[in-house]
């Protein structure tokens, strides 16, 4: 391909590689995201050599001045987007941009549209990086900078046939195979690559060095929060309903001891409440502390250390990685003993609830230690005993409302004597008398625990702890309403949890005398509605989300005290900092790694269909890979075409001498080959024939025979070389 | 066996009879080394025969002459049958084609019906007679001369006939000293009958498969083909080279380092061979002026083309 063809390719591929990456970030508007798409497709096809879209692209050319209208007009669209429409300098900005992107590619005329074609796509892709974090940035921006050096590159080569010939001397002697060629040689080509390659290296580098101010200017203004519903200071009955089908991700939970024994489900407990309205409940323990902070920077919860009786429960180490969400609770496994993270300071209520100041606009990471509670022996024999005035001002309130509730809950725990035995009545009856559904617009009714006990008998998570909460307190067990998620998505490549939306959850603590808070659960497991799809995908699929989180963790909150612990580690000592390295590269591909370990075991199992999703998209892969390295003509005589080192030496020796002689008076012409060159030399200047002589067979021997000089040559060329640099021209 | 060591005894063997024209006796050898034919255009007397001649004896080989009038016919070329009365048979008597090196002295001056079964056996190398096919003896080269002088009663060859041929050489008038050393040499016997074989013909052979190994690097096919295009694009001409011409000139230039001692081709090979190589392969426009088939135009119109075509570097 010639250079100049090769240029406005690589020049219309820069565009569309900013253009892409603005469309996934900003999210564009529809219409200017298909005029942008359409106007760059008609530039590739036009240089592709359609003639009929070549003539076509002539009707529709407009004047310079048509054009330079309608800059202005776009630049006037700017001002009413950034104040009435967009009302934001960031989108009105944004889409300013495209409209320049699609008139400079009507106009590729002159060198300098070039340079402002590449100067908007430099800026989009800019811009598409400050709005987002997200992984396909990666790809994309790669792309970008492989396609940014072929351009650059191009246009440095192309540059010299439109310049004037000021010199035709220093042109015509200028050693410059590749612009006599004009083409696009295998050399050029894996030049261009190599160099992107190695820009590439050196800006990890200089990401993993330099320190680092924020991350996203713009980013706060666009990255909307998760609207969650649940967590706040009032909750109607039947809000968590509507979400149970969200599938977005709200957080991470990684354990650090991997697996709990209950496997496959972690409660994370958000908020509990204690008021009951008959319609809504409410939290009036709302009164938040600061949690005190000790020496290491780690938050300890005191309030519930005092509570509750010195009790031996199971420990849960969890970290968790937080998506925006519109509400500063932290989650985490009951009871939260100790949290850590970069929070300024936590607060905490008399539930146990932990908060931040105020909801996190960007993803936030932090640790907490947590220890259940487990039913103690007292408990287990005891009659009814006294609870602390507290509890009971707090966790025995019921609203108005028909007295069938209370004689139920009597009627099913009459025979039990036990607080402990009364609760898991309830619970076993709720459990297998009522159907679990989502579709049960309880919520518009008067009094929708009613409505659930008695007639519909069908309901969801809130119905069922509501009706659990109510019924222990009409025979006056304190019981109070947790709402949080219910995690059960484990990802075995990462070892963690994913929660979304639609692990929303609520269930119960009853308070027992001697043991404390104890969770318990009525809702009864509801039918898996996400097994569609075959496990091939759901592996796959959990397998992108590990290398996103890891995406998320290793570069987008790369941090200045990530690199100060970089540095750290390098001072430690440089194995340490490898093994580091290696570490986080493996985590890195870990899941590829499993990936094959997965297909084989797929292949075990001897299930054809998802051995095929597996190979499948893996041949069409190899398909392109083999039509990319055989097919394409760049691929032809890569290997036979090497330049030793040996050869390079004599041709720059060469080059020096052909300078030389230029200064000397004697200029090689363009058409002059090499031996013609030695005649003329002989006849202008015989004394320096013999050494010009003798360099030029050993230049024509490595250059057009590809038989490289030997050591004796090379340094024999050299000396003549320093003769003749030193000889007197007559 | 050394190569350039034979080769150059060879020119010099024959530079003994013609006299201060090495660069045409050089390329005499590029042509047969190429398994090219070779056309001599210039005034009588200048040695055409007598380059041919030398070649001949120089080689070992065969050599017949076959002088074109106007009513040669193509059997006194190809050969004739005759009726075997002792056999009872037709019998194919081979006719002076059949031999290494066939002098063509004056080919202008024959009909076009013998010019071309002539030109055929060129390209084919062999001789279709009463559908039989008799293959000539390797190696074939085919000298033809004409006089570009004398235009009265010739049948002028057209382009693509001369095509066939891969160069065509003018001889010109030797330099006072030169010519008064052959005036000075005995007349009594033909110059060429005291030159002694220096080569055997399947020696000859040999030389020609080396010619296949010598290498032309990319850059320099890239320069050929650019002369090439120029041709086709210059407005001097009416009709350009050929990809015949393209691969005569290839091969001439590989003949041609061999000739010059080396297994590589350079530009300059290509520059020099350019003008005999491609000049009668082209059509100068008629706006030219001047008689169309002026070959010093035509040579000069190419080497022109060629002093503006960038030597790769």
């Amino acid at each position: 391909m010639p250079f100049d063809q090769a240029l406005r390719f690589a020049s219309i591929w820069l565009a569309s590689t900013s253009f892409i990456g603005l469309t996934l970030g900003a999210g564009l508007p529809e219409w200017l995201a298909v005029l942008t798409g359409a106007a760059l497709i008609l530039a590739l096809l036009r240089n592709a050599g359609g003639k009929s879209i070549g003539r076509l692209a002539t009707y529709t050319l407009m004047s310079t001045t048509g054009w330079n209208l309608l800059v202005i007009v776009g630049f006037l669209g700017f001002w009413v987007d950034m104040l009435w429409i967009s009302g934001e300098l960031l989108p009105a900005g944004v889409h300013f941009l495209m409209i320049l992107m699609i008139i400079k590619l009507f106009n590729l005329k002159l060198r300098r549209d070039y340079l402002h074609l590449y100067a908007i796509s430099l800026v989009a892709i800019l811009a598409s990086g400050s709005l987002t974090t997200d992984l396909w940035y990666l790809p994309i921006f790669s792309l970008y900078l492989v396609v940014g050096v072929w351009t650059l590159l191009l246009f440095q080569l192309t540059k010299h046939p439109e310049e004037p010939r000021i010199l035709t001397m220093s042109v015509a002697m200028r050693p410059q195979p590749l612009a006599s060629v004009s083409q696009v040689t295998p050399q050029f080509f894996w030049l261009a690559n190599g160099l992107a390659l190695a820009t590439f290296g050196l800006t990890l580098v200089i990401f993993f060095t330099i320190p680092r101010v924020g991350a996203g200017f713009y980013q706060k203004g666009f990255g909307e929060n998760i609207r969650t519903s649940g967590f706040s200071e009032t909750v109607n009955l039947g809000e968590i309903g509507p979400i149970k089908r969200d599938p977005s991700v709200v957080m991470r939970v990684e354990l650090s001891d991997g697996l709990p024994q209950q496997a496959g489900r972690l409660y994370l407990r958000g908020v509990a409440f204690d008021q009951y309205d008959g319609k809504a409940w409410t939290n009036r323990l709302n009164y938040r502390r600061v949690v005190s902070e000790d020496a290491a920077g780690t938050f300890v919860l005191r309030n519930s250390r005092s509570l509750a009786t010195p009790r031996l429960g199971d420990t849960i180490r969890q970290n968790i990685l937080l998506e925006p969400l519109d509400t500063p609770v932290l989650f985490a496994a009951p009871f939260i003993e100790r949290v850590s993270g970069k929070f300024p300071s936590v607060q905490s209520d008399l539930t146990g609830s932990v908060y931040l100041p105020f909801p996190s606009s960007s993803r936030i990471e932090y640790s907490v230690l947590s220890r259940s509670n487990s039913v103690l022996p007292e408990d287990l024999g005891a009659e009814p005993s006294v609870y602390p005035e507290s509890v009971i001002r707090h966790f025995l309130q019921i609203p108005t409302q028909p007295e069938r509730i209370a004689v139920l809950a009597k009627e099913i725990t009459q025979t039990q004597r036990t607080i402990y035995n009364k609760a898991t009545a309830i619970h076993s009856f709720l459990t297998h008398n009522f159907r679990y559904s989502l579709d049960a617009p309880l919520i518009e009714q008067d009094q929708p625990l009613e409505e659930f006990l008695f007639t519909r008998k069908t309901g969801y998570c809130e119905h069922y702890a509501t009706a659990m909460v109510i019924m222990l307190r009409t025979i006056g067990i304190p019981a109070r309403l947790v709402t949080g998620f219910l995690a059960t998505e484990w990802n075995e490549y990462g070892n963690y949890y994913v929660v979304r939306q639609q692990d929303a959850h609520a269930w119960v603590e009853v308070h027992l005398p001697h043991s404390g808070w104890i969770t318990m659960d009525p809702t009864p497991p509801s039918i898996e509605t996400r097994g569609s799809g075959s496990p091939a995908w759901h592996a796959l699929g959990r397998m992108l989300d590990t290398i996103r989180l890891q995406w998320g963790r290793i570069f987008v909150q790369y941090s200045a005290a990530d690199q100060l612990a970089v540095v750290r580690e390098l001072e430690a000592g440089s194995t340490s900092a490898r093994n580091k390295a290696l570490d986080s590269m493996s985590t890195l591909f870990s899941p590829f790694m499993a990936m094959f370990g997965g297909m084989a075991d797929y292949a075990s199992k001897g299930t054809i269909q998802s051995l095929a999703e597996v190979l499948i998209p893996t041949l069409i892969g190899l398909a392109v890979l083999l039509w990319l390295g055989i097919w394409r003509p760049w691929a032809n005589g890569m290997i036979s075409k090497k330049t030793t080192r040996d050869e390079q030496v004599i041709m720059q020796l060469y080059g020096r001498m052909v300078r030389h002689l230029a200064r000397k008076g004697i200029a090689k012409l363009t058409a002059m080959p090499p031996l013609e060159f030695v005649r003329l030399t002989q006849e202008r200047w015989s004394n320096a024939s013999s050494a010009v002589a003798s360099i030029t067979e050993l230049y024509c021997r490595a250059r057009f025979g590809h038989i490289p000089p030997t050591r004796e040559e090379l340094s024999l060329a050299e000396n003549h070389l320093r003769d003749l640099m030193t000889l007197e021209k007559p | 066996m050394n190569p350039t060591g034979i080769i150059q005894a060879i020119q010099d063997n024959i530079a003994r009879v013609i006299k201060g024209k090495p660069q045409v006796i050089e390329m005499s050898i590029v042509a047969l080394l190429a398994r090219g034919h070779l056309l001599l255009e210039d005034v009588p007397g200048v040695g055409k025969t007598t380059l041919a001649h030398s070649l001949a004896r120089s080689l070992d080989c065969s050599f017949k002459r076959i002088q074109f009038t106007s009513d040669l016919l193509p059997s006194d070329i190809v050969g004739v049958s005759i009726f075997n009365r002792q056999k009872q048979a037709f019998e194919f008597m081979p006719g002076p084609i059949f031999a290494n090196i066939v002098l063509a002295d004056e080919i202008n001056r024959t009909t076009p019906k013998t010019q071309s079964s002539l030109l055929e056996a060129m390209s084919e190398a062999q001789i279709s007679f009463d559908n039989k096919t008799y293959p000539l003896s390797q190696p074939f080269m085919v000298i033809a001369t004409q006089n570009p002088a004398e235009y009265h009663g010739t049948f002028p060859l057209p382009e693509s006939q001369l095509d066939r041929f891969l160069m065509r050489l003018r001889i010109g008038y030797p330099s006072p000293e030169e010519e008064k050393k052959v005036l000075d040499r005995p007349q009594s016997l033909h110059p060429a009958e005291e030159l002694q074989p220096l080569l055997a013909t399947h020696d000859v052979l040999l030389l020609q498969e080396q010619v296949d190994h010598v290498l032309m690097e990319e850059s320099i096919t890239d320069y050929l083909l650019a002369i090439v295009q120029r041709t086709r694009q210059s407005d001097l001409l009416s009709l350009g080279v050929s990809t015949r011409g393209a691969l005569a000139l290839s091969r001439a230039a590989k003949a041609l380092s061999l000739v010059r001692g080396r297994t590589y081709c350079l530009p300059d090979d290509i520059k020099e061979l350019a003008p005999i190589v491609l000049s009668h392969r082209i059509m100068v426009a008629r706006a030219q002026g001047l008689r169309q088939r002026s070959c010093e135009q035509a040579e000069r119109i190419i080497q022109d083309l060629v002093d503006s075509i960038p030597v790769p570097v």
